[in-house]
């Protein structure tokens, strides 16, 4: 949360974060580079660096990939995802690396624009055995490069959030772009069970995941709910709520974040204005619901976020009734203060 | 074919740096002189946040463009299903 912006906004965590994950990757390509000077002597230095820049680039994106559903799955990997857009960038660096040193290697020797080369020096697109592998590397590196220079918040606040997110939505296409070139490229060249194993391993894993929390929270969104004859809805029975944190329920065509905190009870919408974080799956934090992506904060009774920040976001009319929860499906304007629900047994509270 | 081929590559890449070579220059204008009147959160940000932003300027130039010719001094809300039925 912001009142203005910064370059990027470090903490404590954030630097153990990134500078853990650094270490990694230099271990890594340090490894593979010395892995593989020593296995084929005959290997040239550029080759084992493209190689092994194009290896990180792609087992990273398979992790970035893999943090949204597990997170989803298990609150326990939330930590992974607070900070996911560093790797994000980084899954882009390393692969502009890997696609600069190809370029200049295999086409910016001769007399044609590199680029031009890349896409017609192998003009065989209608084979299997022979296609070029290169161009959809290229293709993805677009769409990568699209995503890095959108990660700032600026451009989540200037695209609007759903833009924002169906524009890295295209991670999915980039995706599938690698996979084919490296499925064409390295093991056409190169057929190692090894290569080929771990291939069909990233992306089953990457597949199964994003399965397993689609099927998880069509629970959520396909659950039938009767209105009362006042127009609330029955959620659950309030002993179903955790202290400090939230159910979660479709109404009026998204998700509803119901909070039990201090007494009270108060609905939000589950839509964090930041990044369209789940909100429900966060927790009530001195006073306010902490979104578990990026730590917005919010009123519960008011959906809005504590001054001098300016998010916010709709509420709805809650009571309780005996044990039972009840939400009204109407929401309210964002940032429009609803009284919480009081929970004392046996007694109706709007 | 291949001489089609040839051509529409070459046009998409020449086309490409083009829209990137004038996507810079409106940048390297735009991070200084125009952000902060399309966003009041820029006001005052430093030079970090603007070479951040600068290439994501390059790549969405037109949009930004727009915005700043049309004086919008604060970006859109975003809409979803609750957002919309609240305004009802």
């Amino acid at each position: 949360m912001s009142v203005q912006y910064a370059a990027i906004s470090w903490n404590r965590q954030k630097k153990v974060y990134d500078i853990t994950f650094l270490c990694l990757l230099v271990l890594y390509l340090g490894t593979f580079v010395g892995v593989g000077a020593w296995r084929n002597p005959r290997e040239t230095a550029e080759t084992l660096l493209i190689r092994a820049l194009g290896t990180a680039a792609f087992l990273l994106l398979n992790v970035v990939l893999c943090i949204g559903p597990l997170a989803r799955l298990d609150s326990r990997f939330l930590p992974l995802l607070y900070n996911r857009r560093h790797l994000g960038v980084t899954t882009f660096l390393l692969g502009v690396a890997h696609g600069g040193f190809a370029l200049f290697q295999f086409h910016a020797l001769g007399n044609v624009n590199p680029l031009v080369s890349l896409l017609i020096s192998n003009p065989r697109y209608g084979s299997v055995a022979d296609f070029p592998f290169q161009a959809l590397g290229f293709f993805a590196l677009i769409i990568l490069f699209l995503m890095a220079a959108t990660s700032h918040d600026f451009w989540l606040r200037n695209l609007s959030a759903p833009v924002w997110k169906r524009l890295h939505m295209m991670v999915y296409i980039a995706y599938g772009l690698l996979v084919m070139h490296i499925t064409l490229g390295a093991l056409q060249s190169e057929p190692s069970p090894i290569l080929s194993g771990s291939l069909m391993l990233a992306v089953a894993t990457v597949v199964s995941l994003h399965l397993a929390a689609t099927f998880r929270e069509k629970r959520i969104d396909c659950a039938k709910r009767k209105a009362l004859d006042d127009g609330f809805v029955e959620i659950c029975a309030i002993d179903r709520i955790p202290e400090k944190c939230a159910t979660i329920v479709s109404l009026a065509g998204e998700r509803v974040a119901v909070f039990r905190y201090d007494g009270k009870v108060s609905a939000i919408s589950n839509v964090c204005q930041h990044q369209n974080g789940p909100l429900g799956e966060g927790r009530v934090i001195d006073g306010c619901v902490t979104c578990p992506w990026h730590g917005y904060q919010y009123r519960p009774e008011s959906g809005a976020a504590p001054p001098p920040f300016k998010e916010k976001i709709p509420t709805f009319r809650v009571k309780v009734v005996g044990q039972a929860v009840l939400v009204h499906p109407l929401p309210n304007a964002p940032g429009t203060y609803v009284e919480p629900a009081a929970l004392e047994p046996g007694k109706e509270h709007t | 074919m291949a001489a089609m081929f040839e051509i529409l590559a070459k046009a998409f890449v020449y086309g490409l740096e083009v829209y990137a070579g004038l996507g810079f220059v409106f940048a390297l204008v735009f991070v200084w002189a125009g952000v902060q009147s399309l966003d009041s959160e820029a006001q005052g940000s430093g030079v970090g946040f603007r070479l951040l932003i600068l290439p994501g300027v390059a790549a969405f130039w037109p949009m930004l463009l727009y915005r700043w010719k049309k004086h919008v001094t604060e970006p859109l809300v975003e809409h979803n299903p609750h957002r919309q039925l609240s305004q009802q």
